[in-house]
């Protein structure tokens, strides 16, 4: 039957196999092919452990009592996921202020929150205040503004 | 010694320094009161931070946040019953039956009082057993560490619990995979890098630590949402916590329990793997079986006895997992792996030489401890109504926020937006992996090791003439070794064992 722990065994047995595969792709230099450690040994060991304890885990898996998911909000999770995604291309071009500011906002839509007096009393000083921390007391230098506003 | 703890002293007590430690406890209690996020996350948070201070500072910032993350779980657990930390499930047991009871404020000066407690005593043993552990550490070498390494991920694997060890060791093997990532250090050669410029330099831990813990862990809270039922009993808790003072008798109960607990917990803290839970479970058990009948009855209905052992284990243990981490540079939770991760980037080897090379930084360290607790005890105690107030941010308002802070964290110390899509993509595979049920934390652990664990490996095989004879010719590498493998097969082994001797026993039953 299978349960959660073979779900798991499997995906990480793929992953195993992924790894090991891509083993053979570390580059050797002709005389360390009769040597007894090379770039490729710890890989090699490792790909064998994971591919034993992923079978042994398909064999003999746990005992799973089983975990309902009705009621879970993959939608909420996955937009979340996208919005970080997102932020991780715009904080850059965007500029701090703008990327931070759009990214705590649609992150706080997607939680549910519609009071936008408590949205916009949350957001603007977190991010106005955390520039200001990082640029004049710490003194790391964080581009604030969009592309398109830079001198 | 002495001049070692004057030096640790003079560091820890800098006006700089006290403010890390009272911040880093502040901090800490804020977080680890969120359920779901834990010690490691707290850090994690943190370590963006410290990387402008100097390492004495930082590891002093960290320890605090460590402390102030324990106990911010014991207040979570006391209120609503919702451990921020897996060592404070136990606090719960009686902890929770208290605050129904309308002593909620009893109950959060008990856990202060016995974390002090604990927390102190554990400080002056770590004072005389890290210099003397360090001291016999000194003759260990490279082939030694690599066994001790082996005995450090096969500990974890092995106090996973029943049925989880197989998966524990899988995610060990998963995290040392991850740790081949980028370029072979003695050779140079790439490894799984895909010819992407980003990974030459392999997978930042903290990047793994925030995308893997804090991520996922906020990730997870937005998957499950609280009931209607979790929101009442938090806006509920903070309303009224009930009279914070002890009577001469319930202190007298007390005594001997923290005794007990202290010194359990800081030798179960010491074993690499064990930790506060295990530590807080058995102090737990302990206390309820020496408690007698008439008193043992009382253990889950709101015992005192039964919130002070956990309470005091828990912190107590927090001291003794950085016995292994000071003093042979393994790190022996997912909690002290973080720990080793920074000190790493500050370009300091934790192991038996860190309290010759840079003895401030080992005396601090230990010495922060002591005044940790007291701030905690003095400054979060009387703090507590206010500091529980944060139970009521709103999650619609609060996830966003460990997002941000998460993705920052990583983004500051790389700028590298590239780094913000491969937390994002360990997010989720950290999400699936815990929604199947397999730890988070030996995977940590196996990634931050997995360097080091080569290194010597290699360092042991160039001694030995490429020899794998160092495996059983070295006396200590194969105690070590067959240590680990005791570790990791009896609890493996004796439930077959125990059935056999069952059926056998029956069988001569029978028989007679």
């Amino acid at each position: 039957m299978l349960n959660r722990d073979r779900v798991g065994a499997l995906l990480l047995l793929a992953f195993t196999l992924g790894y090991g595969a891509l083993t053979f792709r570390i580059p050797l230099l002709p005389f360390q092919a009769q040597a007894a450690f090379t770039a490729r040994t710890v890989p090699e060991a490792l790909t064998l452990l994971g591919v034993g304890l992923c079978l042994i885990l398909l064999i003999k898996p746990g005992r799973d009592p089983g975990e309902s998911h009705a009621g879970y909000q993959w939608g909420r999770a996955a937009a979340l996921c996208a919005v970080m995604v997102v932020y991780g291309l715009t904080v850059r071009p965007g500029g701090f202020l703008l990327s931070t500011g759009l990214f705590l906002i649609a992150g706080f839509l997607i939680m549910g929150e519609r009071r936008w007096v408590l949205i916009l009393s949350t957001a603007i000083p977190v991010v106005v205040l955390f520039w200001a921390l990082m640029t004049q007391l710490l003194g790391v230098f964080i581009e604030p503004w969009p592309e398109f506003l830079r001198g | 010694m002495l001049d070692g703890i004057l030096t640790g002293l003079q560091t820890a007590a800098s006006p700089l320094n006290l403010l890390m430690v009272t911040a880093g406890c502040f901090v800490g209690t804020f977080i680890g009161m969120l359920p779901g996020l834990g010690p490691i996350s707290a850090i994690a948070l943190m370590i963006p931070i410290t990387y402008g201070l100097d390492p004495a500072s930082g590891l002093i910032l960290m320890a605090g946040v460590y402390y102030g993350a324990i106990f911010g779980g014991s207040t979570s657990s006391i209120l609503i019953n919702a451990p921020g930390v897996a060592g404070t499930v136990a606090t719960a047991f009686d902890g929770y039956p208290m605050a129904r009871k309308g002593q909620a404020g009893k109950a959060l000066a008990i856990a202060a009082y016995s974390s002090f407690s604990g927390g102190t005593i554990a400080a002056v043993f770590l004072l005389f057993a890290a210099p003397s552990l360090a001291s016999v550490s000194l003759a260990f070498q490279s082939t030694d560490y690599f066994a001790l390494m082996v005995l450090g991920l096969t500990a974890v694997a092995a106090f996973a619990g029943k049925g989880n060890i197989t998966k524990a060791l899988l995610m060990t093997v998963f995290g040392l995979m991850l740790s081949t990532v980028g370029t072979d250090e003695t050779q140079g050669v790439q490894r799984f890098t895909f010819g992407a410029m980003d990974l030459i330099d392999g997978i930042s831990f903290l990047l793994l630590a925030m995308a893997t813990f804090a991520l996922s862990e906020a990730l997870m809270a937005v998957l499950k949402p609280k009931s209607e039922d979790d929101r009442r009993r938090e806006m509920e808790a903070q309303k009224d916590l009930g009279s914070m003072k002890l009577t001469a008798a319930e202190v007298r109960e007390m005594a001997p329990v923290v005794g007990r607990s202290a010194v359990l917990g800081f030798f179960t803290g010491v074993l690499p793997g064990a930790g506060a839970t295990i530590a807080s479970f058995l102090a737990y058990g302990t206390e309820q079986r020496l408690a007698g009948p008439e008193k043992g009855k009382e253990f889950g209905h709101g015992s005192i006895r039964g919130l002070a052992a956990p309470e005091t284990a828990n912190n107590a243990a927090c001291s003794g997992s950085f016995v292994p981490l000071l003093t042979l540079g393994i790190p022996g939770s997912g909690t002290t792996a973080i720990m080793l991760g920074a000190l790493l980037s500050y370009g300091i080897q934790p192991g038996p030489r860190l309290f010759i090379d840079n003895p401030g930084v080992f005396w601090s360290v230990i010495v922060s401890m002591y005044i940790g607790n007291v701030i905690l005890l003095i400054l979060n105690l009387p703090l507590i109504p206010y500091i529980a107030r944060i139970l009521a941010v709103p999650q619609t308002i609060l996830i966003p926020m460990i997002l941000f802070f998460s993705l920052i964290g990583v983004y500051f110390v790389s700028f590298n937006t590239f780094d913000i899509q491969m937390m994002v993509i360990f997010a989720v595979g950290a999400v699936l992996l815990r929604l199947l049920a397999f730890p988070m934390a030996p995977m940590l652990l196996g990634f931050i090791l997995g360097g080091m664990m080569e290194e010597n490996l290699r360092r042991a095989l160039i001694i030995n003439d490429d020899s794998w004879s160092f495996l059983w010719e070295r006396p200590l590498t194969l105690s070590i070794l067959l240590i680990a493998a005791l570790i990791l097969f009896v609890p493996m082994v004796m439930p077959h064992v125990r059935r056999l001797l069952v059926r056998r026993s029956e069988t001569a039953g029978e028989g007679g």
